[in-house]
């Protein structure tokens, strides 16, 4: 059932087996888990169908430095669904590598293994609508299939990878009605979690406590709790919540908030192939069952062993697009568009100067001169995107001239000093806003940089292209943006010592027996892939996790009043 | 075991008298309206299901009878009169009765056998509502009935559901539904229906009672599932995402002129492929139903062991390919695709 919190007698205590807080991919993913597996399940979640600004505004709060973060109340959604309801729907899954405890990755290894999660991500693609779990060029899209660049063989560079790619799924509006319908599921909208109670020792979860911006105020009393609301306000709500543990809940070594990561990403140099456009696969192509795709460059896992690289990825890109030396109408008519384009959409449309007349005037000219492309371009966006129901992922343009710039996505090493804190102010329910300061380090830097070298040697070795990147400019190419936007990623870090992380390999906080967090929250590293799918698949591997565990622990009570019968 | 058989020309019935033939406590007939040539001409009965006297002479030589009528309102909801008529004239034979999901109306959720009955969802769902009145009221005269209620019977030899679907997969009028294919497929393979059959003419039934039997594959998946593993299987590639703009374009635009037109193709003696099928709007509120037969029932009491889900995708897909690509591909696809 779906209800509005305000529905709610003020002072009711409410009980289910598992409280939710969160109804995002991760909330609603777990949800529908347990459900299935027989438990009742009450799901909090602040917002609504639809977006609702006073809700959104709950997640305001301070930046550190503006020029590497994106405001706390952008990127992130507050209502069913969480941020699906903007992203842009790209899945891939972690690489095994990611797992691994690398000795040139601080911090770096997972409680758990590539193995332990992989059962899990099958469901968790079908659930994106990404198709298949099929990463693999050649058994995703077919023997035979033409490679990234034609006659280009490495050992070191692999270019079979793929990245799939959801509707973009909305997760609220996709599963609306599973959750509607689930046995002994109740969402509650409108309810925002104001604080996790614990006993008086600190080990178990008392209560949870609801408000709603009516003023409705309420309580829940689950057997087990899984806070799913996200990489930040996870975080905020374990901080928040001093009551017993002084220091916040889980936050005894002083963890929760540190080694936040996003990504580390940005365009980069030129890539100039040889031979014929048709030798390159540089745009999205389609799956038997009708996923776009798209094919990626990384270093091979052995080769990022041999050298020391964080994990990453580059894609073939179009150059950047506020520099009207370009000359593609596409392109300027977006750079002219970007005013009509969401923020988190068109941040990569300002890059920090304004532009003069001059540059408009130039942009307006490349429009002028390129009418044929910029209508293709605008028929094809309006029928494979604006009115398809599974979306044209990204701008694409034309491959005329066999060059490209490289669109770097790379891990972010995990450091303590990256973090998020809780400031005086309070938004609208008196909890404590965010403040975000997020960091990232000459490591990060130069560990693309040295990936780059990879690629700019194997590329020159196969003789089929060249690459040139700017070495003195990378730096500021990778940070121009600032932190990647939406990859909210290592606050309650996962592991299996209580000093350097909040949860254990059951997703569970360490300090707490029946207190779980559902998200990327919880990963220890950010890897080169998007955080989505791997969300998901963690929490449907939580929800056998919490079945598990409320069943033995079931036993045990009914056990219990055997003995004492 | 004597068994007469209605409605023995199609899909179910055909595949129930083969299943019947084989065993060695089944005698069965088969009785059709229409050509019953597929039936082997000693063991088959012309009738019209609705004559109650034709009826009653024919089922007087039978211990039990197999109702898998179907057609439109009349001859199902009538037709069910007609029989308990006829039944109660020639000495009460047991009914096992084939009825379907769709008398649980626009109910979602899981559904048992229990689930109140509810007529409202179409002419068909009313219709078989009626034809379970009708053998509720032949128990109270002291009939035997066992009445079982299949979701969507696929499997080889299904056209509803396996050859239509597929033809619509490769014209790209079907594919991943998103919210609109989200209900659950209840399949159910013709091969388990039969079996469920076998066992409820079998079935020991206490007097009063008439046991009713959901039927549907515990592993059958939702409609996007189906769709787009079907497509697969078929070749059917890329697989389309549909909007719900298109589909109700589809049933509503293109529907009328087309259903207007099948008759027109009867009366031209061409194959009812030889134009795109209508897409019933009613299909269109069933693929987004999230209604679950839950089987249990059946499983344990009929001790019913189902066939896989993919053993069954595999097999309709082979029957599909055969039917309509002997040479792999779709032979004869007109230029607009159907």
């Amino acid at each position: 059932m779906i209800s509005s919190a305000n529905s709610i007698p003020n002072g009711a205590c409410l009980q289910a087996d598992v409280c939710v807080v969160g109804g995002g991919p991760a909330g609603i993913a777990l949800t529908l888990a347990l459900s299935e597996k027989g438990f009742s399940v009450l799901m909090l979640e602040s917002g609504f169908l639809k977006a609702d600004e006073k809700t959104q505004s709950l997640y305001e709060g301070e930046i550190a430095d503006k020029h590497l973060h994106s405001p706390p109340d952008k990127y992130r959604q507050r209502r069913l669904g969480g941020s699906t309801a903007i992203w842009g729907g790209r899945c891939m899954p972690f690489d095994p590598i990611d797992f691994e405890k690398r000795d040139h990755v601080p911090h770096s290894g997972w409680p758990l293994s590539y193995e332990d999660l992989l059962p899990y991500y099958p469901e968790a693609n079908a659930l994106a609508e990404a198709g298949r779990f099929s990463y693999n060029a050649e058994e995703a899209l077919g023997a035979g299939v033409a490679p990234m660049i034609r006659g280009f063989n490495s050992t070191r560079v692999r270019t079979s990878g793929l990245e799939r790619f959801s509707c973009p799924t909305h997760f609220g509006t996709r599963y609306a009605k599973r959750l509607q319908l689930a046995p002994g599921v109740e969402v509650l909208l409108g309810a925002n979690c104001t604080g996790v109670r614990l006993h008086p020792d600190g080990r178990t979860v008392r209560m949870i406590e609801v408000a709603t911006l009516a003023g409705k105020r309420f309580s829940v009393a689950p057997r087990a709790t899984v806070l799913a609301a996200g990489g930040l306000e996870t975080a905020r709500l374990l901080l928040a919540s001093r009551d017993v543990a002084l220091a916040g809940i889980g936050n005894h070594h002083d963890v929760v908030g540190r080694y936040y990561m996003c990504h580390i990403a940005g365009n980069v140099g030129m890539l100039a192939v040889h031979g014929a456009p048709g030798s390159v696969r540089h745009g999205y192509e389609l799956a038997p069952e009708g996923v776009y795709c798209r094919r990626r460059l990384s270093v091979t896992a052995i080769e990022q062993r041999n050298l020391g690289l964080a994990n990453a990825v580059g894609r073939l890109h179009f150059p950047r697009i506020t520099d009207p030396a370009h000359r593609s109408g596409v392109l300027s008519g977006l750079f002219l568009a970007r005013k009509l384009i969401s923020y988190e959409y068109s941040k990569r449309l300002h890059d920090g100067n304004p532009p003069t007349l001059g540059t408009y005037a130039r942009h307006l000219l490349n429009v002028v001169a390129d009418p044929i492309d910029t209508a293709a371009f605008l028929g094809h966006w309006v029928t494979r995107r604006t009115l398809a129901s599974r979306k044209f992922p990204s701008v694409i343009l034309r491959n005329r001239t066999n060059r490209f710039s490289l669109e770097m996505h790379g891990e972010q090493l995990p450091q303590a000093s990256s973090r998020v804190t809780l400031t005086d102010k309070m938004d609208a329910l008196g909890m404590p806003q965010l403040r975000v300061d997020w960091r990232y380090n000459q490591a990060d830097i130069e560990s693309v940089r040295r990936t780059l070298d990879v690629f700019v040697q194997e590329f020159e070795q196969s003789g089929t292209a060249r690459l040139e990147y700017n070495r003195s400019t990378l730096e500021e190419d990778l940070m121009r943006f600032g932190a990647y936007g939406g990859h909210h990623i290592g606050t309650t870090r996962m592991g299996h010592d209580e000093r350097t992380s909040v949860v254990n390999a059951d997703c569970q906080v360490h300090s707490v027996h029946n207190l779980f967090i559902a998200g990327s929250a919880v990963f220890p590293t950010s890897s080169q892939a998007n955080p989505t799918l791997t969300l998901i698949a963690l929490s449907l591997r939580l929800g056998d996790t919490l079945s598990r565990r409320l069943q033995t622990s079931h036993a045990a009570e009914l056990q219990l009043l055997e003995v004492a019968a | 075991m004597r068994i007469l058989v209605l409605g023995a020309t199609g899909h179910i019935g055909r595949r129930l008298m083969e299943l019947l033939k084989n065993t060695n406590w089944a005698a069965p007939a088969g009785a059709s309206r229409g050509q019953v040539a597929a039936v082997s001409s000693n063991d088959a009965v012309t009738l019209d299901t609705r004559d109650v006297p034709a009826l009653t002479a024919a089922l007087k030589n039978f211990d039990a009878v197999v109702n898998c009528v179907a057609g439109n309102a009349a001859s199902i909801s009538a037709g069910a009169s007609a029989l308990v008529q006829a039944s109660l004239a020639a000495g009460c034979p047991r009914i096992v009765h084939l009825s379907t999901m769709s008398v649980y109306g626009p109910a979602e959720g899981e559904v048992r056998e229990d689930a109140p009955l509810d007529p409202t969802l179409g002419w068909y769902g009313r219709a078989k509502c009626e034809a379970e009145a009708h053998l509720a009221n032949y128990r109270r005269l002291g009939g035997e009935t066992v009445i079982l209620r299949p979701g969507c019977v696929y499997g080889p030899g299904s056209e509803l559901w396996v050859g239509r679907t597929g033809r619509w997969l490769h014209s790209g009028r079907l594919g991943d539904l998103g919210t609109a294919g989200d209900g659950w497929s209840n399949l159910v393979h013709v091969d388990d229906v039969c079996q469920a059959l076998m066992a409820a003419l079998r079935l020991p039934v206490e007097p009063g009672r008439s046991p009713a039997f959901n039927l549907a594959a515990p592993d059958s998946p939702r409609w996007n599932d189906f769709f787009v593993d079907l497509a697969l299987a078929l070749d059917a590639t890329p697989v389309r995402r549909i909007s719900r703009r298109q589909l109700q374009l589809d049933a509503w635009l293109a529907g009328p002129p087309l259903k207007l037109a099948q008759p027109l193709l009867k009366l031209l003696g061409k194959k009812h492929t030889a134009l795109p099928s209508p897409m019933p709007p009613g299909l269109l509120r069933l693929w987004a139903q999230h209604i679950r037969l839950d089987a249990s029932l059946a499983t344990q009491t009929l001790g019913l062991t189902w066939t896989p889900y993919p053993e069954g995708l595999q097999s309709s897909a082979a029957w599909f390919s055969e039917k309509y690509s002997p040479s792999g591909k779709m032979i004869g696809k007109p230029l607009w695709m159907h």
